[in-house]
């Protein structure tokens, strides 16, 4: 057996603060300089537009564009390597069922014009929610009118989840140690796989009540904190949404993907790829 | 004299289907600009009376409510909890659960904000000045010590600019350090006219801080007196179970008809009634022999590190050595922060060092699943909680020895439970036990893994002092079965009844390896490490006694012996 090492990477505290560092976008980045608002509209462009064509090259040029925004957001390593991930999966799932469909070259195109599609779509939405920490989507959304309990609900999310993942990993931990030894792993490890498995589906009990005991306390504290309060009165909306000011820099970036998409719209229509 | 902040009158209150009522004809008056403490058993409507001043009771727990309460002149029947927490604030027991903000300052700034007043800012700035954190205000909650959480916790509710604050058990849940710069807090703002009220189980912060004392007894209050007489009522203390302050018990000992508040009171009273140089006589404590013949625990050069949210590395341990013995009692001590957690970790297997070896019982850490690790080692986190995952603690005790097929699960898991009194309970879920019943069935389900080191982190912090002193007789029963405990803790009490030997963590190295009374005696090290040893031997310390002694008996013996006491 080799010798046990610590890992700083795809460890459970490792997953935990790359969440917090994609959730607080501590990394910094183009778009978390930006107005939340803005960057919500710029979202609407960039993960809009791939909707409204079929043409592989108009997709192609804005895949390009979401590479590059990911790159100016400083999307971090975990997310990242999720998306990689699932797009290779993609494109092997892609090969096979046009194989199995005994398709030709076109039934290949229009499955790639679907995964490039969603990729350019799940690009723009990466960068734009990696930018955007819970505390500015939550000003963004009350600027357009979401509900207060909507808007707090999305940034407490985000608070919780540390804690969650905390939990989760105790809990694991405390079955790895105290629960039935694992045996040979078996082919392709499938018996630690199933062991995790089921106690990842036990893990749900504990994890489901020490949250409900400690939620209990943050209930009555949001009460006393004038959290109803501020759903009936306005006052506190404005004042959250005083801060939020647009800039030149704002304009030049939605601007920029504005040409960006008129461009590729353009060359679509000059060198189609499949309609 | 003004009229008073808070007046209860005639007040029941019964939770939705609860059997009785939680309060019982509850009469109270508190005036204005006082500091009270509520104190009382477990169940004694402590908490519950708290949270009618801000309107939760009845307002949020609406429950069979009856009478009235008045604060600052309003009927907290006719209002409603929102306006009722522009006046009161209340801080949780658990407090790191009522913060819900990402950052300190989107924290403090939160309620403000929600009442749409247009100087949050202001407010948020004040609050923080008050209690001095402002240098954490851009700090991420998560990042925050225990210390730290419970400041912005009060400074959330200052922010609001309240006649009234409530903190439930500040000390349950902070090092005796952090507690007391709480409390020095609470009376700066107390001096500013804020109105305190604590529940509080620990008498010596009673005697030291308090203006007055209410006492809880089956939800109504016994008494409501100045602290001065309240203190002197010991043995009614005692019987609701709040042991009287260690220098109080001393200084009846030696016949003081009033209790002396503080240790520097108690010092000076055994000065004036005492011949001057009768005590400067102490009573040496013999050192005990360590049988250091078998090592059962080695740590060599261990050095540790863990990234932080910034992605730097952040050295813990840094080149550790220490042996720990066949019959040692070891008390793991040093600051917030100081690594204690991570490396109980370390020495249990859980964890690897990024260099150095552990090895228990010969075998290296590194060479064994942090599963096969567990037969030797076994480690039980500081919220017993977290060790339930079961539906019942009989079932929690059970999962270690059934999954390794032991031949005598059911004996040994009866034997357990025994052992920590709590077959009664068997079936129950861990959860809805009462804090010390927790501990001991955590407790339980380490002792079911029969292992040779038993690892325990903060074995006795949130506990009332009754179930702490349960906890630590239960440790010495132990010595027994276990070849050796180290507990890691910041309760000296523990240290003083329960260890033979401290190791003090610092700078990532052991920096003191001694005896408790070496401790003790050492005020550059207690300072160095945010230690504050007991009352009592702060008491000798203050007398001069070298080394201080660590129990009541110790002290009385020693002033005795060659004093006469005349008052």
């Amino acid at each position: 057996m080799s010798e046990r090492k610590t890992h700083d990477v795809l460890s459970m505290e490792w997953i935990k603060l790359e969440l917090i560092r994609t959730a607080y976008a501590t990394r910094g980045g183009l778009f978390a300089k930006m107005d939340p608002r803005v960057v919500l509209l710029w979202y609407l462009l960039l993960g809009g537009a791939p909707w409204f064509t079929h043409n592989i090259t108009v997709l192609a040029i804005l895949f390009g564009l979401g590479v590059i925004s990911v790159i100016a957001a400083r999307v971090g390593p975990l997310v990242l390597g999720l998306f990689v991930l699932s797009l290779v999966v993609e494109v092997i799932n892609v090969f096979v069922v046009a194989w199995f469909v005994g398709g030709d070259v076109g039934t290949l195109l229009a499955l790639s014009e679907l995964s490039l599609k969603l990729g350019a779509v799940s690009l723009a939405s990466m960068a734009a929610f990696v930018s955007l920490d819970p505390e500015k989507l939550s000003s963004a959304l009350l600027a357009l009118k979401a509900p207060v309990m909507l808007a707090f609900s999305v940034s407490y999310g985000f608070r919780i989840l540390p804690i969650l993942i905390d939990e989760f990993s105790i809990v694991m931990e405390g079955y790895q140690l105290r629960g039935a030894p694992a045996k040979a792993p078996g082919f392709l490890g499938w018996r630690s796989v199933s062991r995790w498995g089921k106690h990842a589906v036990l893990a749900f009990y504990p994890i489901f009540l020490n949250v409900a005991t400690s939620v209990r306390t943050t209930v009555e504290a949001l009460e006393t904190r004038g959290l109803n309060h501020s759903v009936t009165h306005p006052e506190g909306r404005r004042l959250r949404l005083s801060h939020l000011q647009t800039g030149t820099l704002d304009w030049i970036v939605v601007a920029v993907t504005f040409v960006g998409i008129v461009f590729a719209f353009w060359v679509g229509a000059v060198a189609p790829i499949h309609r | 004299m003004s009229t008073p902040i808070i007046e209860v009158r005639d007040l029941s209150f019964c939770y939705p289907g609860a059997d009785t009522d939680t309060l019982r004809n509850v009469n109270l008056t508190i005036e204005r600009g006082d500091f009270v403490a509520v104190v009382g058993g477990n169940g004694s409507g402590k908490t519950t009376l708290c949270k009618t001043f801000n309107g939760l009771v009845p307002h949020y727990w609406q429950g069979e409510f009856a009478g009235s309460v008045h604060v600052d002149g309003i009927d907290t029947w006719n209002s409603s909890v929102s306006e009722l927490s522009t006046r009161v604030g209340y801080v949780y027991q658990d407090f790191q659960n009522q913060l819900v903000r990402p950052t300190v300052r989107d924290e403090v700034a939160f309620a403000p904000l929600n009442f749409g007043l247009a100087d949050y800012d202001d407010r948020t700035s004040d609050a923080l000045d008050a209690l001095g954190i402002e240098a954490l205000a851009e700090r991420f909650i998560w990042q925050l010590s225990g210390g730290q959480a419970h400041l912005t916790a009060l400074a959330s509710v200052l922010a609001m600019r309240p006649s009234v604050v409530i903190v439930d058990e500040p000390v349950a849940e902070l090092d005796p350090a952090r507690a007391h710069e709480v409390y020095r807090r609470l009376t700066e703002l107390n001096a500013h006219g804020i109105t305190v009220i604590a529940i509080e189980h620990h008498a010596e912060f009673i005697a030291e801080y308090a203006r007055s004392v209410v006492l809880m007894s089956e939800g109504t209050p016994v008494w409501h007196l100045p602290v001065e007489d309240a203190v002197n009522r010991t043995e009614e203390l005692e019987g609701h179970g709040i042991p009287a302050p260690e220098v109080i018990v001393a200084c009846r000992a030696l016949g003081a008809k009033k209790a002396p508040r503080s240790v520097q009171a108690a010092a000076d009273f055994i000065r004036e009634n005492t011949r001057e140089d009768a005590w400067k006589q102490s009573i040496r404590v013999p050192a005990t022999q360590r049988d250091t013949s078998e090592v059962v625990l080695s740590a060599r050069e261990v050095n540790h590190s863990r990234k932080g949210v910034g992605g730097k590395a952040q050295p813990i341990l840094r080149g550790l050595n220490v042996d720990l013995y066949q019959g040692d009692r070891v008390a793991l001590v040093g600051g917030n922060g100081a690594g204690k957690t991570t490396l109980l970790r370390i020495l249990a297997g859980l964890d690897v060092p990024r260099s150095g070896t552990i090895e228990v019982a010969g075998v290296n850490t590194r060479s064994r699943s942090a599963a096969r690790m567990a037969n030797l080692v076994s480690y039980l986190y500081q919220t017993p909680s977290k060790m339930f995952l079961r539906d019942s603690i009989e079932a929690d005790i059970r999962l270690f020895p059934a999954g390794r097929k032991a031949d005598d699960v059911d004996e040994l898991v009866e034997k357990v439970l025994t052992r920590v009194r709590l077959n009664e309970f068997a079936d129950r879920d861990g959860r809805t036990l009462s804090g010390g019943q927790q501990r001991r069935a955590a407790l339980a389900i380490g002792l079911a893994m029969r292992p040779s080191v038993l690892l325990l982190d903060e074995p006795t912090s949130s506990l009332d002092i009754a179930s702490r002193d349960d906890v630590t007789d239960l440790l010495n029963e132990l010595s027994d079965s276990i070849a050796c405990s180290v507990v890691a803790t910041h309760d000296m009490h523990l240290v003083s009844d329960w260890a033979s030997r401290v190791l003090v963590l610092a700078d990532g190295h052991i920096t003191a390896d001694l005896t408790p009374a070496d401790l003790f005696a050492d005020t550059e090290l207690l300072a160095r490490t945010n230690l504050v040893p007991p009352q009592i031997v702060r008491l000798g310390s203050a007398l001069g006694l070298d080394p201080p002694p660590l129990n009541v008996a110790d002290l009385v013996k020693a002033v005795r012996t060659s004093a006469v006491v005349e008052a």
